[in-house]
């Protein structure tokens, strides 16, 4: 602990991961479920940088995959949310629980 | 305690208390604004391990513009007084376990990497370009590791990034196309049922 | 193109001048074709009837084939063609006797191939080796010899008389409506229904066909094959008039009691099977009784020829088989043997068996069961006792059948089996055989002094005649028995018919009771029923005195040489003379003295020409077929003399002495014999026909007796206590098991409940559960996205953990 070192970072990226799986789980909102997701590309970005960091293998490749996850997480966000503007412009409303027409 | 201890303890305590704000903030937009901040806490995270580009893309793209959307988003899908909408105890407990239990596998395998230091030189942006120009030397000083002992790698070629960045180009552009289509305006059947609802 | 055609007619001439036992086969299949354009008609027509008010096509059709009444081309086909069949049979029979006389003359070993064929119809296995045999091997083929040929013409001439006969007698099927006055409905009413005249010709068709196919087989599973078919045409035929409540009682009961005697058949068969490997009846001879000569034509020890050999294992060489009168093993003997090892009283035997090339052995006591088990199959269809019981009901049937199947040709077939099998019956068997016999011939004679149903006493006269062939083959008379099958199925048929014909007269009264005189009536029909009862009685120089008397002397050659079984002497002799009495009782009743019933006999009228002419023909036939050159002498019958051809070694061998005894005392037997049936017929004549004494008083004086045999010796009461009643208690218990508890009305509920208490209920049961199983699962799709988003991070955590912790 003297030392700023890896654990720490991975650390933090685990406890902003179990933070987005929580949302996930919990948010009745689907934009609330969005955010969950949000938060766990970001994690997973704190966890690829802080190994390009701290490893002298990735060092370049870290950053370069944290910022196609970027990239690519903005994209599913635009894709989330017009599927969020679908649901509720048929079912007024975005409350993931009265999504239930597919059940078996 | 050096200074990048200190710092990384306020950001990282910053960052972390904004995300556990997001879970349980009640309130869709205080939730939004939440992740803001947790995303800004990420950028500095960022700056604090020395990807300086990656920090500006961070900010750039995902405050200026995924926030954005997600505020547009939870605007136009509201209903008069936002709802707020409840969630079980027993929700929260299953949950919760599931999430807890994750840190501590998580802390636990974290654990298990030692604690090596960091690199001496940071990578600069020009690196980076180089890179997704392809034109980067990406073989690491090290050796690769997999190889068993006493095998030694082959030289790696220089390799770039050009084809992973044109991708993701197409991607965004497909993903443009995409979402314009998805949410395009169309005849609003379920529009006079939300007025009943919502009075 | 005609030279062509004559071409193709010669060949098709050389293939049956080739191998004549094809006439046989061809004479065979005419009933067939008969039976299958009858069944292709009839079924074609009663297809297309509930369409013929709708479609054209299907109205053109149903009265092409009889409309509404039944057409009688139909049977008009299946006389020509058993009439063919005859035709065929008689000049088989005579082509048959030309070559054989002339192969005595100069012998060519080609002779018996040309009256035998065999073709393999199954078999598993390799058949490469000559003495590798298949594993199984199940053959069709015919041999014709002998007493094939003359019991083959014998059944066709009998069937065309009585399909003759028939055409006059079922004339009230051809209506399209036939009231049937024995079947009462529940209002009162008597049943009204369709004429059947095409269904009795199609199963009178087919049973010829079965009977014949008997007759040529050469193996024992296509006997068993024409068993059962023959069993299956009984059963449709007793239960013509199947509306009436006794005529389906009584199909069923002939059915079942011949699978009671089938289930020893195939106890036998399977008996056979594992040790001769071979059905063939030449095959079993040739296994089990030992020849003259071995192989090398030297000969075999004279007191060994023609015996079953029998064996111990010796205790200090396990291989060898020491030869000795009373061993407990068979030893069967192969294809090729030497005689020297019986010569020595030692033969090699070793384990495991290789049939045809080593001698091989078996438990005596099997071929003793093996024997008893074709025996009971036998018993079961020719009624012997304890399978009597069905034949006398059988006469619910229409009388034609009665005459074909009944009387002259499915209850000899267990006749004609006893004798083709005799080879493998022991001695011990063999005596079974003739106490049986003589046990039936006593018990059926004595139920038929009382009855007073025309059939039934016919029924039973049958039942006592088996019994005399049956005893007759048991003491070592097997010429005479099969002769005695012969004669008898002509007369019985003819006697048969005779009634047929006087319950037509009478419209279709059969009480005896009700009849008297009617001989002025019917004269043909008396006439030649008179010839058929003298026969039957074994008047001198009429057909059945040549075989009964030889039957006699048979048995009691046997008596005298084996004192201790006397009673088989005895029996034969008392049995005459009851037949006498009530043959000639049952004449009497019928034809002379006053009419009982003014009514019947003022109605009573002669038969058409279709009906008496067969009765004239039997009767010539009962008269003379057992003529021969010498007609003074029992012995000197020209057909018995045929038949004696193929009569087995076994029978001379093995009964030597016996046949020395009867020799001797033939004129003694013969006259005992004659006095006994005279004695019967002056009784019956003073009792009926001169009034001397009235038998009423007997009757009344001795009414235990007459209860006792007018209830057929309680037969029927003692199979429903011990084996009806328990059966169906058994039956009824066992049904349980499937009866389910559901409120009457409400049969849904009881399938959705779960109720494995029944067996029906234990397999609905197992559905039930899948099902209900099945909808929990389906609640896993819940469509709640949250809760698929928690399942799907739950599984990633658990991977991540066995990754991380376990693995790693």
């Amino acid at each position: 602990m003297t030392e700023l070192t890896l654990t720490h970072f991975l650390v933090l990226g685990a406890f902003l991961f179990c933070c987005g799986v929580m949302c996930i789980t919990i948010k009745r909102n689907a934009i609330g479920i969005l955010m969950g997701v949000e938060l766990i590309l970001n994690s997973a970005n704190i966890n690829f940088v802080a190994f390009a960091r701290f490893s002298p293998t990735f060092q370049l490749e870290g950053q370069i995959f944290a910022l196609m996850v970027i990239v690519l997480a903005a994209g599913e966000a635009a894709v989330a949310l017009a599927i969020i503007l679908n649901f509720y412009n048929n079912h007024a409303t975005v409350d993931v629980d009265r999504a239930e027409d597919l059940k078996g | 305690m050096t200074l990048p201890l200190v710092l990384f303890f306020v950001i990282a305590t910053a960052t972390a208390l904004s995300a556990l704000a997001v879970v349980c903030t009640r309130n869709i937009v205080r939730s939004a604004v939440w992740l803001l901040f947790t995303l800004i806490g990420v950028s500095l995270n960022y700056f604090l391990l020395g990807a300086e580009f990656l920090g500006a893309a961070q900010l750039i793209i995902y405050v200026g513009g995924t926030m954005v959307l997600v505020v547009f988003g939870v605007m136009l899908t509201a209903q008069g007084p936002f709802l707020q909408l409840k969630i079980k105890h027993v929700e929260w407990a299953v949950a919760g376990t599931i999430a807890v239990g994750l840190f501590a596998l998580l802390v636990y395998t974290s654990l298990q990497f030692g604690q090596p230091s960091e690199n001496e030189e940071t990578v600069q942006v020009s690196t980076l370009g180089m890179a997704f120009m392809g034109a980067a030397e990406a073989t690491p000083r090290a050796a690769v590791t997999g190889y068993p002992e006493g095998m030694t790698p082959p030289p790696r070629t220089r390799m770039g990034y050009l084809l992973p960045f044109e991708i993701v180009s197409v991607h965004l552009l497909v993903v443009l196309i995409g979402a314009a289509y998805l949410a395009r305006a169309k005849r609003r059947r379920a529009t006079p049922q939300a007025a009943e609802e919502t009075s | 193109m005609i030279v062509s055609l004559i071409e193709w007619l010669y060949s098709q001439a050389m293939w049956f001048s080739h191998t004549p036992g094809r006439y046989y086969v061809l004479a065979t299949l005419l009933p067939v074709t008969a039976f299958l354009l009858l069944l292709l008609g009839g079924g074609i027509r009663s297809l297309v009837r509930p369409l013929r008010r709708t479609e054209p096509s299907a109205r053109f059709l149903y009265y092409l084939l009889g409309g509404d009444r039944p057409l009688r081309a139909g049977a008009y086909f299946a006389t020509v063609a058993i009439a063919l069949s005859a035709l065929l049979a008689i000049v088989g029979l005579i082509n048959y006797l030309d070559e054989y006389s002339a192969q005595l003359q100069s012998p060519t070993p080609t002779y018996y191939a040309r009256w035998a064929e065999n073709t393999t119809w199954a078999s598993i296995g390799p058949t490469a080796g000559e003495h590798q045999l298949p594993a199984v091997q199940l053959k069709l083929g015919y041999r014709i010899d002998h007493l094939t040929a003359i019991l083959f013409a014998m059944v066709t001439v009998i069937s065309t008389c009585i399909f003759l006969f028939s055409l006059g007698y079922m004339r009230d099927e051809t209506e399209e409506t036939v009231t049937d006055h024995e079947v009462h409905l529940p209002d009162h009413t008597h049943l009204q229904r369709r004429g059947r005249y095409g269904r009795f010709f199609l199963f009178l068709s087919l049973f010829c066909f079965s009977m014949l196919n008997l007759l040529i087989a050469d193996n024992l599973f296509q006997v068993f094959i024409s068993w059962e078919l023959v069993g299956v045409c009984s059963y449709f035929l007793i239960g013509f008039y199947y509306e009436r409540h006794s005529a389906s009682t009584a199909a069923n009961k002939a059915f079942i009691v011949n699978r009671i005697g089938d289930a020893g058949f195939l106890i036998g068969l399977a008996i056979v099977w594992s040790y001769f490997g071979t059905f063939n009846f030449l095959e079993i001879q040739g296994k089990l009784r030992c020849p003259d000569s071995d192989a090398h034509r030297k000969g075999v020890p004279v007191q060994l020829a023609g015996t079953i050999l029998r064996g111990e294992r010796m205790a200090d060489q396990p291989r060898l088989v020491q030869l000795t009168s009373t061993g407990s093993l068979a030893v069967l003997i192969p294809d090729h043997f030497h005689a020297g090892p019986l010569e020595k009283g030692i033969i090699d035997s070793p384990d495991p068996l290789e049939r045809n090339s080593q001698f091989a052995v078996m438990p005596y006591w099997l071929l003793i069961v093996a024997g008893l088990g074709i025996f009971l199959g036998c018993a079961g269809k020719s009624a012997q006792v304890p399978l009597q019981t069905w034949l006398p009901d059988a006469m619910e049937g229409p009388t034609p059948v009665s005459a074909l199947i009944h009387a002259a040709t499915m209850v000899a077939a267990g006749v004609y089996l006893v004798g083709r099998v005799y080879p493998l019956f022991t001695p011990e068997v063999l005596l079974v055989i003739a106490y049986v016999g003589a046990i039936t011939l006593f018990i059926a004679a004595s139920i038929a002094l009382v009855q007073h149903d025309i059939k039934r006493v016919l029924a039973y006269s049958t039942v006592s005649q088996l019994g005399y062939m049956m005893l007759s083959l048991g003491v070592g008379g097997w010429t005479p028995g099969l002769l005695h099958l012969l004669t008898h199925a002509f007369f019985k048929a003819l006697l048969f018919l005779a009634a047929g014909a006087v319950i037509f007269g009478l419209h279709h009264q059969q009480d005896l009771r009700k009849m008297g005189g009617l001989s002025r009536k019917m004269p043909i029909t008396a006439f030649t029923m008179l010839i058929g009862v003298l026969a039957i009685v074994g008047t001198p120089f009429f057909s059945g005195w040549y075989s009964k008397d030889q039957i006699i002397g048979q048995a009691l050659g046997f008596g005298l040489t084996y004192p201790k079984h006397l009673l088989l002497a005895i029996l034969p002799i008392v049995g005459a003379g009851l037949t006498g009495f009530y043959m000639f009782r049952l004449w009497l009743l019928v034809f002379t003295g006053t009419p009982r019933d003014a009514h019947a006999y003022e109605h009573a009228h002669e038969s058409p020409w279709v009906m008496t002419l067969p009765l004239c023909v039997l009767a010539i036939f009962s008269l003379g077929i057992a003529w021969g050159p010498q007609f003074w002498s029992p012995e000197g019958s020209y057909v018995g003399q045929l038949i004696e051809k193929s009569e087995p070694d076994a029978v001379v061998l093995g009964f030597g002495k016996v046949i020395h005894a009867a020799h001797e005392h033939h004129l003694l037997a013969g006259g005992l014999a004659l006095a006994a049936a005279l004695v019967g017929v002056s009784i019956a004549l003073a009792a009926y026909s001169l009034r001397r004494f009235d038998i009423a008083r007997w009757q009344a004086a001795l009414p235990g007796v007459h209860r006792f045999l007018e209830r057929k010796w309680y037969f029927d009461e003692l199979y429903n206590v011990l084996l009806v009643r328990s059966t169906v208690m058994l039956a009824f218990a066992l049904s349980r098991f499937d009866k389910r508890t559901a409120a009457p009305g409400d049969a849904d509920a009881a399938d959705r409940r779960v109720d494995p208490s029944s067996l029906d209920g234990a397999f609905s049961a197992v559905g039930l559960l899948m099902h209900r199983a099945g909808l929990r699962l389906r609640e896993v799709q819940s469509g709640l996205l949250r809760r698929y988003v928690l399942v799907l991070i739950l599984t990633t955590v658990v991977m991540f953990a066995i990754l991380s912790i376990l693995i790693a």
